[in-house]
């Protein structure tokens, strides 16, 4: 199969999950208890006032009428607001309506808390990726000494901790104890800095620059532990099998160096099933990202996401957790199109 | 050196001794092995599956990996240019031309295998890196040692520098970094030597698109990269299909003979020892028991091990072919277990009183360079001082 | 179901892995002191002191500066008309009546542990049985009959793989609110066991009646989880249903059901029996994580405990800390005896099942 047929069929697959995904968050919120009128209303509000905003809200239609207005909304709204994206025009809702607390615009709301999010699970990814595939490689390749001890220690108690505890405790030393890093909050995001690039004003955007690292230094340690466990602990048990294979003693017996059998072919060959491992874990990664901006009060998706099923807002929560999920199906079939690039055992089926 | 070898030699390994510290306790896989290679000859080394004849080739060539280490032993290399360059620094190493590869550093150990020696595996599927062409791994190979000769100062040191930032690279234009056009033009050469149509395609396929019989023979031109002295075989046909066995013994007999090059081949098979070699060892738990010219112990075989092996085959002349298994089990050669006894004496149908302690290698009489590890070496058998069954009673595992 | 040659490779990676003898050492203790927690708890969980708030754990003696009176045969000493005082470092001493310390209302944090342990292996062990029976159920029967009922439900758990476990069990319980909340009955205090054992040590008695058992929670962490049961169950199916014994029971007329869960299922199990330990650790951190965000009505829980002690994160460290070390150390436990299994009883299933 070729490349774009692969990825013609992964993308439909991708549709057909996001549509599920938007029909189970419908299905939320018809099963959740409790009137959406009631989050707009005083308890004592007249009730012809009440029925009209019942009504407003479309919630006197029979349920299937609710769906499909839901979804077309939606399915008319998302290639809407690409169009003004490429015309340089204001986004619009994507049809997923408005706020029950705020009035504003849901896809606005959400949009502006993405690159929060967005700048806390990459540096977290890079973080744990720059630290674990070294890690696990030193381990992998030094059996039994002081360093692999340390390093399977490492992963084991990283995967055991929760991420929210080890935010508390880095916060409770290196903010509190010894003040050293921010509470909580992010002072500057990474759009803030472009903008002031953009503007010429390059020393308020180096100084920019450095206090979003100050402030996102901790949160992204927070949530890339895990991760960073994980991978040292796939690095190292998947390089500890490959270097039991055969080839690898063929590689040697026809004179390769070290350095060429370990990282050339060992590695690598690690590396492939990780891709997918690492693909199907960036739900935690995103899941560990809602409880870290709970933590250090870091204004992304999460903290949307949380304040809203506080606040039964659903259509922020509905927004909320669409954004969240698509980004996820997205993120996966890069993932999957990058294994099926690097494998040459697999082809595109 | 203990042995006046034959002028012929190229490579005379002494007592070479290999052990797998394991969890079920210390394994003797290689016991005190001695043979020589000479020029321009196929040595065979036959034996059962778990008799240690792979273990022994890839002892000869330092690729034992842990928890496996060769404990003794000295492998002499006939290599004048090294023996000239250790005479001053280690001259416990050398011997006339010849070096003995376990004094040498690590790194020098290593600059062998290619130039020097190379091997092939049972499984050409799983010797091939999945992932990667085969030009490419042949032409890794073939890099290794263009480098090496352009380069002649640095033999001992030919550890070629490939950091994780080469790899990030390297994953950015897949396997293209390390080789050059001339290595992969050299690795299409040797495809095309080993007998493999359309090298200039087959070289960009990937290991799962060969077929069993072609994936050997890209695997021979891969040890050929390195234009080796010494190749060591093990098991190349067995995991083959017969008709294309056949091919592939013709193909190493023929690179043998074109090259005049030395080749020790590792198999279970006595019919392709019968076939290819010149001279043969026979393993039995860990030992070379009986060694000699292909003759000699197939016609004279002395020790009983060796004369139940070829019983076992069937004789395609004999109207009448007799299948003599021999009873009993190959012994499971952990330490503990191992008797102080000959390692065969519970499963010999000769055995006597004088088995009871381990033999040496003896010379086979009247035979040049035709040894055996038995009594019956240089005595015969007397059915008066047979050993019976009770002295077995208890001393193996089963 | 398991036969003596996997009994005897779990008893050789057993023999050969001392951190797994560790493993199955810490889940024994955690489970123990949960089940016996009226007998072991030293002091009452919920009842609050205001008078010993803070106090540092064993090892940790809390020094502070304190203005103190001058003190003189046993009287407080005037000069002035005004208390005469001193500054001194007073230290304010650990007791082991709290070893671990107390929080900010001065209830024993080690008894709240021991009560928070068994909030957390209830969901644990509730949660991954559900999830287990949901799983299994769905993986069987998508692998068994395949084709349009496979691609349904595998379709089904992509979406649900969709959504991050923690994003999607935050808005169940946002629909599920606390709807099946239960409080059960402690028997050891009810039937006055545990209040006579106490008293006799001269412990402090009134221990809780009874324990929350947060249903909501235990519903919506198998629905979240209940996937990656069916995928290793499907697998397994998948496999199992071309083998000659199904085959034959097959050929003899015996109907789906039986073969199922008579002939698949027993042969299915290592791998399922493997993915459950290591969910009961994926699960005890998803409770953790949804009590210390405020959606459990556990009032005593580790993730809850950890909540309670940012309020007091510059003054009494201990509060927020030793919940958490709890978790960890559960969590290292369960994922060691995982860890054993896996790899004693080799089921492949390398990198299935996150939390």
């Amino acid at each position: 199969m070729s490349l774009a047929r692969f990825l013609i069929k992964r993308l439909l697959q991708g549709v057909f999950v996001v549509w599920g995904v938007i029909t189970i968050v419908f299905g939320l919120r018809v099963i959740a208890p409790g009137d959406p009128a009631n989050v707009l209303l005083p308890p004592d509000v007249n009730p012809e006032v009440r029925q009209q905003v019942v009504a407003d809200l479309g919630l006197n239609e029979p349920l299937y009428v609710q769906y499909w207005d839901f979804v077309t909304g939606i399915a008319a709204g998302v290639p809407e607001g690409l169009y003004n994206i490429v015309m340089g025009q204001p986004v619009g809702g994507l049809g997923l309506g408005t706020s029950l607390t705020t009035g504003t615009s849901v896809a606005s709301r959400v949009g502006r808390s993405l690159p929060a999010t967005l700048e806390l699970a990459i540096m977290a990814t890079v973080v744990a990726i720059i630290i674990a595939i070294p890690l696990g490689v030193v381990s992998a390749t030094n059996r039994h000494s002081g360093p692999d001890y340390g390093a399977t220690l490492f992963s084991l108690a990283g995967i055991s901790t929760p991420n929210f505890w080890l935010g508390v405790m880095l916060i409770i030393v290196l903010s509190v104890q010894f003040n050293l890093f921010p509470t909580s909050q992010r002072a500057i995001g990474v759009p803030g800095i472009f903008d002031l690039l953009l503007a010429g004003q390059l020393e308020a955007a180096g100084d920019g620059f450095l206090t979003w690292l100050w402030y996102i230094t901790l949160p992204a340690i927070t949530l890339g532990t895990y991760f960073t466990a994980l991978i040292t602990r796939l690095t190292r048990s998947g390089m500890l099998d490959e270097l039991g294979k055969t080839y690898v003693r063929a590689s040697r017996a026809k004179g390769l160096p070290e350095s060429l059998v370990r990282y050339k072919h060992v590695l690598r060959n690690t590396l492939i099933p990780i891709i997918t491992v690492v693909g199907l874990q960036l739900g935690t990664l995103v899941g560990g990202a809602v409880i870290t901006e709970f933590v250090f009060d870091w204004p992304g998706l999460g903290q949307v996401l949380i304040n809203s099923i506080n606040s039964r807002d659903w259509p922020m929560v509905q927004g909320s957790l669409i954004v969240i999920s698509v980004g996820f199906v997205v993120v996966n079939i890069v993932v999957d199109t990058l294994y099926t690039l690097v494998n040459p055992r697999v082809g595109f089926d | 050196m203990s042995h006046t070898g034959h002028r012929d030699d190229l490579l005379r390994v002494e007592d070479l001794t290999t052990r797998f510290y394991t969890e079920e306790g210390q394994v003797n896989a290689v016991e005190s092995v001695s043979f020589d290679v000479r020029d321009n000859e196929i040595l065979g080394i036959v034996g059962e599956s778990g008799s240690g004849k792979s273990v022994t080739a890839l002892s000869a060539i330092d690729l034992v990996d842990s928890p496996g280490e060769v404990t003794g032993g000295e492998v002499w290399l006939r290599d004048a240019e090294l023996a000239e360059e250790f005479r001053g620094e280690s001259p416990d190493a050398v011997d006339g031309d010849f070096v003995d590869l376990r004094q040498l550093p690590k790194g020098v150990r290593r600059s062998l295998r290619g130039p020097k020696f190379s091997m092939i595996f049972q499984d050409p599927m799983s010797s091939f890196n999945p992932s990667l062409t085969v030009g490419e791994q042949i032409a890794e190979a073939v890099e290794v040692q263009r480098r090496a000769s352009a380069n002649p100062r640095s033999t001992r040191s030919r550890t070629q520098g490939y950091g994780l930032g080469k790899l990030l690279f390297d994953s950015v234009v897949p396997g293209r970094e390390y080789t050059s056009d001339e290595s992969r033009e050299r690795a299409v050469e040797l495809l095309d030597q080993v007998g493999i149509p359309d090298p200039v395609e087959r070289a960009e396929e990937y290991p799962h698109q060969f077929s069993g019989g072609m994936l050997q023979r890209a695997m021979v031109a891969q040890a050929l990269a390195g234009e080796p002295d010494v190749l060591f075989a093990d098991e190349p046909t067995t995991a083959l299909d017969v008709t294309i066995q056949a091919q592939i013994l013709d193909l190493l007999r023929d690179i043998q003979q074109d090259r005049g090059m030395s080749v020790v081949l590792i198999t279970h098979d006595l019919g392709v020892i019968a076939r290819m070699c010149d001279r043969v060892g026979v393993m039995y738990a860990g030992e070379i028991v009986e060694r000699g010219s292909l003759e000699a112990v197939f016609d004279e075989p002395t020790h009983p091990y060796t004369q139940g092996l070829l019983g076992s085959i069937p004789d395609v002349d004999d109207p009448a072919p007799r299948l003599e298994p021999i009873e009993g089990n190959v012994p499971n050669l952990i330490d503990s277990e191992m008797p102080d006894r000959c390692y065969f004496a519970d499963r010999c149908p000769k055995a006597m009183e004088s088995c009871l302690e381990h033999p040496e290698e003896r010379a086979v009489e009247g035979e040049q360079g035709h040894t055996a590890r038995c009594v019956l070496a240089d005595g015969e058998y007397d059915p008066e001082r047979a050993l019976d069954e009770s002295h077995f009673e208890g001393g193996d595992g089963e | 179901m398991i036969s003596p040659r996997t009994l005897r490779s779990l008893k050789r990676g057993l023999n050969r892995n001392a951190l797994a003898k560790v493993g199955i050492a810490i889940v024994v203790v955690v489970l123990l002191a949960a089940i016996f927690a009226p007998f072991v708890a030293p002091d009452r969980p919920g009842t609050q002191n205001l008078n010993e708030s803070r106090q540092p754990p064993i090892g940790f003696e809390k020094a502070s500066t304190q203005e103190v009176p001058v003190q003189e045969n046993g009287s407080v000493v005037f000069e002035d008309g005004q208390i005469v005082t001193e500054n001194r470092t007073v230290y304010e001493n650990a007791t082991w009546d709290h070893p671990l310390g107390t929080d900010g209302t001065g209830r024993d944090i080690l008894s709240r542990l021991i009560y928070g342990a068994r909030v957390s292996l209830l969901v644990g062990f509730l949660g991954t049985g559900l999830a287990m029976f949901v799983g299994v159920t769905v993986g069987l029967v998508a692998g068994y009959y395949r084709g349009k009922v496979d691609d349904m439900l595998m379709r089904s758990a992509d979406v649900m793989l969709a959504f991050p476990s923690i994003v999607l069990a935050i808005a169940l319980i946002g629909v599920l609110d606390d709807a099946l909340e239960q409080s059960i009955p402690d028997p050891f205090v009810v039937t006055g066991v545990a209040p006579a054992f106490r008293s006799a040590l001269g412990l402090p008695t009134g221990m809780p009646e009874s324990t929350v058992l947060p249903g909501t929670i235990i519903v919506v962490v198998a629905l979240v989880n209940w996937v990656w049961f069916a995928r290793v169950a499907r697998g397994e199916a998948l496999s199992l249903r071309e083998e000659s014994y199904v085959k034959a029971a097959r050929a003899l007329g015996a109907n789906d059901a039986t073969i199922m869960f008579r002939h698949v299922l027993p042969n299915a199990i290592t791998p399922i029996l493997v993915l459950g330990t290591i969910q009961i650790a994926a699960i005890i951190l998803l409770e953790s994580s949804l009590s210390f965000l405020g959606f459990s009505s556990a009032n005593i829980s580790w993730g809850f405990d950890i909540a309670l002690g940012r309020k007091y994160q510059s003054t009494a460290w201990w509060i927020s800390a030793m919940p958490g070390l709890a978790i960890v150390i559960t969590v290292i436990g369960l994922n060691l005896v995982g860890d054993w299994l896996r790899d004693a009883l080799d089921p492949g299933i390398e990198g299935e099942g996150g939390v």
